[in-house]
């Protein structure tokens, strides 16, 4: 109970910012009850109907989340749950940001219907996957990432294509706290009343499903319905915040986390505490947002500040996740036929890129139609393409098999760059050159970009290097350190200017602007990784093994870990700077590989690369014509066709 | 396979051809930038390709682009292979692209003018943009000719406007029911806006461009202000305001002083500059309108 005291400050400093704000509008001259704003002065309006709604709604958002993240964490048994990590916030989201973009006219009727929908469709899709894998905690929360990676990837782009005039779409993506009348607090004090009542309805059903699932069903328990009812309570106490204040990340992660640390053991408790103690979070946060108004700084949305705690608390919740996944559950594709003449197959596979790149060099499209380029055309149009194709074929390689390489190091099959976080460090990393730099260059942003990447590299291999790390849990340091580097990009952004808009673009990936050095750069590094797969191809033999094997025959796992970590790296690093953060090549081309029977090690390594360049070769080509003349953004197309591909291999029954 | 590659050809010819109708040969321009695209309108040469046209035309009403126009593409990635297939004799682009000026370079030379730098009016610069776009072009005549024209508009609407200079003026942009985007005196409008006599309401400068959206109660701090709606505010955020305490409460609205703009391209040049002098004049003078 005394270390529940540790509230008490955290609430005092609430109150405390809120009142200085307060003071600073209107004096000690507070509006009488019942508020009547034609008996008002204009300060008091501001106070009665701006600032005070304001601090109400800080208070039950920052509740709601902190239930909704303690709900999750209950029935999922998992303490890395919550709104963010399992994709259900960029679930609601891209859906609010379709239905802004597609039918403005839906929108007008609220934007609750819509959020619930892209919210449900989220968190389906991740308890879809989560259900066939036992709910084992940190694939949830990969594919919890995954998908909310992807969904946030579409709603950037979308944004972009919409030009700057959709201020009303950037302003949500915030997450701003700022109100005008009680309308928001009351809609969202009724569901949070709501979701409360069906919390504690659940809270004795709960806690026997809490015994295990078999021990539950024993007692006569409907243990999918209450699962469901529980997901679904979560679900829509998360999708109203969004619909209505915008994206607050991690809220229901830190709630959870400080109730734990006050010690509440039981759900009941947990439940409580994690309102009380995601509701100061929130006020807390929204307090030094206005006292940084105050003090007449750039205005700043709160969703942005909450956003930078989520990377740091999933670091330190990593030693709370035991035995990860429980053994048998991620091995389904072990025994896969091996290909009889696997160096036949690699050299099929690589004829028909080369055959792909050198029709893709001749023909076009011109505006009215497609075409063959005549002798001039291609004379001109050379110098142009040829670095694209061979760059966007390189990362695509790079990208290949550095996946191959993660997924052998981890025996994960969700492993991929994407997850090990040298994409956003990268993504940060250009961020910074692009506000630091006056005019930077392309040889600025080139070392930004390979310095971010490294710099989330060393974070993540300092993970791997501990010993009794399990591989899982670098795949969880990896999406923490994607975590804080898009909280921070989103941080910078949200109060940048035109500059904004150029990182944004590059955040979506584009060959366009590939130099033939570029190109053979590029080149260099595949070959560069390739050759030290080649040299490690034993470790990338026994390391799926798992760790006691490897230890059996001799091998030092952490300083193979971590060597094998930094060829994934430098290969993600080089290749994002022309894809973007997000792609899934890294994903798709190990398990195709894989799937045709390239089993093993370098065989693997080698298909993966030839797969990984055709898939991106074939994406610069799609991207290029699906909107043409309008090029959309390569790494955004490659994920739309890598998408459906990783939920179909996510959803597929582990045997 | 053949006929294809004739079409090729006939598609060139149809691009290259699309400005054979002048009398002498004028130079063919390719826009990449919106506001050296306005400039090349406003000095009577439409160049023959443009980028990102279907936003164009759909936010800004004047001036109107023909539909012989070739679309680039995206401003952010343009089509640099369609590009090349326009044949350009002058690329006009702008710093926000110098990402690609060396890509730019490969296909023809390039025209790169500032009109937007941080903390300075953007109109003399318009207006230097005009000079050094008819230098480049070779047609000094019609920059001479544009800019006396020009001036003088804005001198006859700042004096159709001098009853007006009794309040201030604060330009704003709605985004949605609580945030609005509020131009300074280096935005184009902000600028304008002061070349017409008239006072910003706001003095600091706007946080220009992508994001930073202001709470719509910052206009409390401008209680004498006239305020300026430019653009038709989101429908959803048109419903919030007409029930919101805050807004029905803020002496513009209460004393009827709001006023609102057709759309208008924030980062345009000499065009825009006169079309948002003319509808500011069109606004005051007919009276304030009801945004919500």
């Amino acid at each position: 109970m005394t270390r529940t005291l540790t509230l008490l400050p955290a609430l005092g400093a609430a109150v405390l910012l809120w009142l200085l704000a307060a003071h600073a509008l209107a004096g000690w001259h507070w509006p009488a009850l019942p508020f009547r704003p034609e008996a008002m002065t204009l300060d008091q309006i501001r106070l009665a109907f701006g600032l005070m709604p304001r601090g109400a709604i800080a208070l039950v958002a920052g509740a709601m989340l902190g239930l909704s993240g303690a709900i999750l964490q209950v029935v999922l048994r998992n303490p890395v749950a919550d709104p963010t990590t399992l994709g259900i916030q960029s679930g609601a989201q891209l859906a609010l940001v379709l239905g802004t973009v597609i039918a403005p006219g839906l929108m007008e009727y609220g934007r609750w219907p819509v959020a619930v929908t892209g919210a449900a469709a989220a968190s389906l899709l991740v308890m879809a996957i989560g259900a066939r894998r036992a709910f084992a905690p940190v694939t949830m929360v990969i594919a919890g990432m995954l998908v909310g990676m992807t969904a946030s990837a579409i709603a950037t782009a979308v944004t972009l294509s919409q030009g700057e005039y959709l201020l009303s779409l950037v302003i949500w993506n915030g997450g701003s706290l700022v109100q005008q009348d009680w309308s928001g607090v009351r809609a969202l004090a009724f569901v949070f009343a709501a979701g409360a009542l069906a919390a504690g309805l659940l809270l004795r059903p709960l806690r026997v499903l809490s015994l295990g699932a078999e021990g539950a069903r024993g007692l006569g328990l409907n243990v999918a319905a209450v699962r469901l009812l529980a997901v679904t309570v979560a679900l829509v106490l998360a999708a109203a915040v969004s619909a209505e204040v915008g994206l607050v990340a991690f809220v229901g992660l830190a709630g959870p986390a400080a109730a734990r640390a006050m010690g509440a053991s039981g759900s009941g408790r947990l439940m409580v505490l994690s309102a009380v103690a995601g509701a100061l979070l929130l006020s807390l946060s929204d307090g030094l947002v206005l006292t940084l108004a105050g003090l007449g700084a750039e205005s700043f949305p709160t969703g942005a500040l909450t956003g930078l705690i989520g990377g740091p608390l999933l670091i330190a919740l990593l030693p709370r996740l035991r035995g990860a996944t429980p053994p048998g559950e991620e091995r389904a594709e072990a025994s896969l036929r091996r290909a009889r003449r696997p160096y036949r197959l690699l050299g099929a596979i690589s004829a028909a890129i080369l055959l792909a790149g050198v029709v893709l060099l001749v023909i076009g499209r011109v505006p009215g139609g497609w075409a063959v380029l005549d002798r001039h055309s291609f004379a001109t149009f050379l110098p142009m393409r040829l670095p694209r194709l061979i760059g966007a074929t390189a990362a695509g390689a790079a990208l290949g098999m550095a996946g191959a390489i993660l997924q052998r190091l981890t025996a994960n099959p969700l492993a991929s760059p994407e997850v090990l976080g040298v994409s956003g460090g990268a993504a940060l990393g250009y961020a910074l050159a692009v506000f630091f730099v006056a005019v930077p260059g392309t040889g600025t942003l080139a070392v930004g970009t390979m310095t971010g990447g490294i710099a989330a590299l060393a974070v993540v291999a300092a993970f791997a290097q501990r010993r009794q790390m399990p591989p899982e849990r670098i795949l969880l340091a990896g999406i923490a350190v994607s975590a804080l580097a898009s909280a921070v990009l989103a941080a910078i952004m949200s109060v940048g200017d035109t500059r904004s808009f150029l990182v944004l673009a590059w955040l979506s990936g584009s060959a366009a602007m590939v130099t033939p050095a570029g190109a053979a750069g590029l080149c260099a590094v595949v070959a560069a990784v390739w050759a030290m797969a080649l040299g490690t191809r034993r470790w990338l033999g026994i390391l799926p093994l798992g760790d006691g094997v490897a230890g059996g025959l001799g091998l030092r796992t952490g300083g193979a870990r971590l060597a094998l970590v930094v060829v994934a790296g430098v290969a993600v690093g080089g290749a994002t700077i022309l894809v973007g953060p997000l792609s899934f090549v890294g994903l798709m081309a190990p398990h195709m590989a894989r799937r045709m029977g390239l089993v093993l090690p370098m065989d693997h390594v080698t298909g993966a690369a030839l797969i990984g360049g055709g898939l991106m070769l074939a994406a610069d080509f799609g991207a290029r014509m699906a909107g043409f003349p309008y090029e959309l953004p390569l790494g955004l197309f490659a994920s739309l066709i890598g998408a459906p591909w990783l939920i179909g291999l996510m959803m597929r029954r582990a045997r | 396979m053949i006929q294809r590659r004739t079409f090729l050809t006939a598609a060139g010819i149809l691009l290259a051809a699309s400005s054979s109708g002048r009398a002498k040969p004028a130079p063919r321009l390719a826009a990449i930038d919106w506001a050296m695209m306005e400039t090349a309108i406003a000095l009577g040469h439409m160049p023959v390709a443009g980028a990102e046209l279907i936003r164009y035309r759909a936010d800004v009403e004047q001036p109107v682009i023909p539909q012989d126009v070739v679309d680039l593409g995206l401003r952010g990635s343009p089509n640099f292979e369609l590009l090349q297939l326009v044949r350009p004799d002058l690329i006009l682009s702008s710093p926000y692209y110098t990402q690609y000026r060396a890509r730019l370079e490969g296909i023809a030379p390039v025209l790169s003018l500032t009109f937007f730098v941080p903390g300075e009016p953007p109109l003399p610069r318009a207006f230097a943009a005009l000079a050094d776009m008819g230098h480049e072009i070779g047609d000094t005549a019609a920059a001479a000719r544009v800019a006396e024209a020009a001036d003088a508009a804005l001198d006859a609407a700042a004096a159709r406007l001098a009853p007006f200079r009794d309040r201030p003026v604060a330009l704003i942009d709605i985004g949605d029911a609580r945030h609005m985007r509020m131009f300074g005196f280096d935005s184009l409008f902000g600028s304008t806006l002061e070349r017409l006599g008239l006072t910003n309401a706001r003095s600091q400068p706007t946080a220009f461009g992508f994001m930073a959206p202001v709470p719509l109660e910052s206009l409390a701090d401008m209680p004498d202000a006239r305020v300026v709606v430019i653009g038709p505010p989101p429908l959803a955020a048109r419903r919030a305001l007409a029930r919101s305490v805050l807004w029905r409460a803020l002496p513009p609205v209460t004393q009827n002083r709001v006023h609102a703009l057709p759309g208008l391209n924030p980062f345009g040049a000499i065009p825009t500059v006169l079309r948002f002098a003319a509808e500011l004049e069109r606004a005051l003078t007919s009276g304030p309108t009801t945004i919500a």
